[in-house]
Formats: C-alpha cells, sequence, structure tokens
C-alpha cells in the first residue's frame, strides 16, 4: 500500500470517527448504536495495544542486556521482574483456576509491589523539603510573591497552620479557591481550545505527525 | 570553607524530617482540624436526604497503592457512609494493583462490607482500561465494557447488577485519583448526562478539582489526606488521615523554615558580596 494510500486511509477513520462521536455527543446522546460500536473497538485495541506494549518493551529491554548499554542491569531487572510475575501468574492460574487472585501471584504483588509502592511516593517528601529549601529562592520580586503564597498555601492546608496563626488559614483558602480558580479555569479553556483547534488541524491533514510519523 | 545557611548538605534536611516525623508517631499532637466546605459538601451529598436505599453508585479506584495514604482514607469514610444508607456499590479501577486497593478496602471498612452482602449490597467490576473511551462506554453499556465482574462471574448473574446497566442506572459517581479519570467520568458522565459526581483526589488536584466544585461540576471534593481527615471528622470515626494529619503538619512546618533559611542565607551571602 503506498504512503498516499496508507494516508488516505487514515483521514477516512478518523474523519468517520469524528462526525458520529461528535453526533452522538451532542445531538443524539441517547441513540448511540455507532458510537457504543466504535468505543467497543476502541477499548478492544487500548487492550491489545497493552499486549503489544509489553511485547515492545521486553524486546528493547532485552536488547539492552544483550549488548551491555548503559544501565543494562536495570533492564536486567525489569525482564527478570516480567517473567517471574508472567510465570507466577500464568502457574497460579493452571493450578488454581482463578485469575489474579490466586495465592503465588497475590504472594508478589503483596509483598514485593505493595511495600515499593508504598515507599515511592512518602519517599518524594524527602527530596520536595530538600527542594524546596535549594531552588524556592527570592531572587526577584515574581519569585518572591510565589513563595509567600505558597508559604501560605503550605501552612493552610496542615492543622498546624491555623494553630500558629489563622490568617495563614484565610488566606491560604483564599488563594485556593479565588486566586488560583481565574487561572486554572483559563488554563483549561485555552487547554480545550487547543485541543479542538488539532482536532480541526488533524481532519484537515495539517498535523503531519497524526497521520504518517512525522513524514510527508 | 566555612559554614552557610544558603548551602546546607540535603543529607541533613533528609535527616531531620526523618526524625521530626518520628515525633508525632512516638507523640501525636492532635492540632484541630477545620472542615473546608468542599469537603463537607462531598459528605452531605452522599449521606442523608441525598442517597436512597438502593441508590447504585460509582466508586473508581483512579489510584494505586504508592497513593493510599492520600486517597484511601477518604474512599474508606464515603463507602461506610454510603453502604450504610443503603446505596449499593460498584467498585472498579484503572490501576494495575486495582485488586490490592479493593481487598484494603474490605480491610478498612469492614464492619461495614461484613454486614452487607457481595453481588447484593456491592460488586467488584475489578481493572478497566481504554481511557476516556471505555469511560463513556460504560456510561452507555457497562457489560460491553465489563461482561463479568472480576471473579469472572457474568453480570446478568449478579442480582445487583439485574438492572443495572447505563448511566440512567447509577445515582452518582465518586472517582478518586491521582491523575485524569475524574475528568474524564467528568466529561462522559457529568457534563454529559448530569449524573452527581465527586472527587476524592491527591492534594495536587485540589487545583483542578476546585474550580469544578466552584462551577458546580463536583457537588463535592476531598483534597489530598487533610480531606481524608476532615471526612474522618464528619464521620465521627477517627482513622488513618487523622493520625497522618500531625505528621503533615510537621513536614509541612519544615519546608516552610527550609524555605525561609534558604532565603536568609542568600539574603546573608548578597549582603557580604555587596
Amino acid at each position: 500500500m503506498s504512503q498516499m494510500l496508507k494516508r488516505e486511509v487514515v483521514y477516512a477513520i478518523t474523519g468517520i470517527v469524528t462526525v458520529v462521536m461528535f453526533l452522538e455527543y451532542f445531538f443524539f446522546p441517547e441513540s448511540q448504536s455507532w458510537a457504543e460500536m466504535i468505543r467497543t473497538w476502541s477499548v478492544i485495541i487500548y487492550n491489545i495495544s497493552l499486549g503489544l506494549g509489553a511485547v515492545r518493551l521486553a524486546m528493547a529491554h532485552s536488547m539492552n542486556v544483550q549488548r551491555r548499554r548503559e544501565n543494562w542491569a536495570f533492564s536486567g531487572v525489569l525482564l527478570a521482574g516480567l517473567a517471574i510475575m508472567l510465570l507466577t501468574g500464568l502457574a497460579g492460574y493452571f493450578m488454581t483456576g482463578q485469575q489474579t487472585n490466586n495465592a503465588i501471584y497475590n504472594w508478589m504483588f503483596v509483598n514485593v509491589y505493595t511495600p515499593l509502592g508504598a515507599t515511592l511516593y512518602p519517599i518524594t517528601g524527602f527530596y520536595i523539603f530538600s527542594a524546596a529549601y535549594r531552588a524556592f529562592r527570592a531572587r526577584n520580586i515574581d519569585a518572591a510573591l510565589m513563595l509567600i503564597a505558597g508559604c501560605f498555601v503550605i501552612l493552610s492546608n496542615a492543622p498546624v497552620g491555623e494553630a500558629i496563626w489563622i490568617g495563614f488559614a484565610t488566606v491560604g483558602e483564599w488563594f485556593r479557591f479565588t486566586g488560583q480558580v481565574p487561572g486554572m479555569r483559563t488554563f483549561a479553556l485555552v487547554g480545550t481550545l487547543g485541543m479542538i483547534a488539532y482536532g480541526f488541524r488533524a481532519l484537515l491533514g495539517k498535523e503531519r505527525g497524526f497521520y504518517a510519523g512525522g513524514e510527508e | 570553607m566555612g559554614f552557610s545557611l544558603a548551602n546546607i548538605d540535603r543529607r541533613v534536611f533528609y535527616w531531620i524530617l526523618f526524625i521530626a516525623l518520628m515525633v508525632p508517631f512516638l507523640n501525636p499532637i492532635g492540632f484541630p482540624i477545620k472542615i473546608a466546605e468542599n469537603t463537607r459538601d462531598l459528605y452531605e451529598g452522599i449521606t442523608g436526604d441525598s442517597v436512597e436505599p438502593g441508590d447504585v453508585w460509582i466508586i473508581n479506584f483512579g489510584y494505586g497503592v504508592s497513593a493510599w495514604s492520600e486517597c484511601h482514607p477518604g474512599v474508606t469514610v464515603c463507602a461506610k457512609a454510603l453502604l450504610r444508607e443503603g446505596a449499593h456499590l460498584i467498585l472498579m479501577g484503572p490501576h494495575t494493583d486495582v485488586e490490592l486497593t479493593y481487598r484494603h478496602l474490605l480491610d478498612t471498612a469492614k464492619e461495614d462490607f461484613d454486614a452487607a452482602t457481595y453481588g447484593e449490597d456491592w460488586v467488584f467490576l475489578g481493572y478497566i482500561t481504554g481511557g476516556e473511551s471505555a469511560i463513556a462506554q460504560l456510561a452507555s453499556n457497562m457489560r460491553s465494557v465489563y461482561p463479568t465482574d472480576h471473579f469472572a462471574t457474568p453480570l446478568d448473574d449478579i442480582s445487583m447488577m439485574q438492572d443495572v446497566n447505563t448511566w440512567h442506572d447509577v445515582s452518582g459517581v465518586l472517582s478518586s485519583d491521582t491523575g485524569d479519570w475524574g475528568g474524564y467520568f467528568l466529561t462522559m458522565w457529568q457534563e454529559a448526562y448530569g449524573v452527581p459526581m465527586a472527587q476524592i483526589g491527591i492534594a495536587m488536584l485540589g487545583s483542578t478539582g476546585i474550580p469544578r466544585w466552584l462551577a458546580g461540576n463536583y457537588f463535592g471534593m476531598s483534597v489530598g489526606s487533610r480531606g481524608g481527615a476532615e471526612l474522618e471528622m464528619l464521620i465521627g470515626e477517627p482513622g488513618d488521615a487523622i493520625i497522618a494529619m500531625d505528621s503533615i503538619s510537621v513536614s509541612h512546618l519544615l519546608i516552610v523554615i527550609a524555605v525561609i533559611l534558604a532565603n536568609v542565607g542568600l539574603l546573608l551571602e548578597r549582603g557580604r558580596g555587596s
């Protein structure tokens, strides 16, 4: 199939899907057999892409190990983890007939994944603490204003702030409920308009990356 | 080279925080917690006249194990409150560790789940993938996304799900998030069909969620561990979030002190330089 034809097919599919979804969402929300069908396909494709992603990941990291690229040991750990979870999942399934809640797979998940996952997020607290010290410096008026606002919001979010001075809560709440809201709404609106513009550009074939992997 | 207030080694901060966080665990301080309006709105939206027995509510676990400390206390309170109102719960989530979160909820709201029956009062649909499309599809045909529950029982064989298949059959959605899933429900359920929804988000989501609450898209919002602690106060059952509040106070105060130290150090250095 030529590049040209490939592009035409993508154009056609994108156009049809867009029109169906647009009509369903805005004009016929209760009559959605076509939209429903397309969404079911989309969910199936999504699921296939997960499997494909896992295969691609395994291939890329196998190459890292094979060629002893930088940090190849981490790739090895990833591959080992992937193999162990896959094998324990399959073994558990064949031995117990249970899917993800079989004992072997669960043991790995509860005793390895849970502690690692639970540790990951709190560790960021230590980095934030040291980063706050190193980065939050009032080198000019703008930075100073941001720092003052940030300190008020931080102290209003913690009960200790109110215990020190009730004004921390009042000013912090003003920042949260009034000060930042117009900014976030503007950001959301501009972002949405940008997405609409992107959608139109894609439909008109002006977004080259969308159609042909960045090439004409 | 002498000591400089503007250039303290980062390891000093790690140790200070580590030691300081031990204090509230060894000797709880118990600062009073003021309940925010957005949290109160959330609680009132899932209790009292807002919920009828038999109403079906979706609770979306849009967080993994790493965010249990921030999201799970709020989800626990909401699940307890809804079950006590006689509501039926559909539990689901887009994280690969959703089953762990589900089992954790069965543990943290044990008495309420023990008093209820699986398949009649709640159902666990399990992992969902497919992004915004899947959430949209869930509104129009749940069975096409979840033909079975997590334990491979067809939805048609689950008594609670007999008459539940579209957004018409759902009274409300609670999405607990570290990312975009609340936004997907907002676009595909709340804005499209007017299904009431609220969010139990990590603290960082406050900046995106509060404008949505103020605009009326969310009937309420719980922000981070603080929101969880407020919900625990509202239901009158202190739990993990209230315990964590002292640590939050200590860590937040230390961050502000670190910022002040850094800037005092900067000013002193500038003074020396000039």
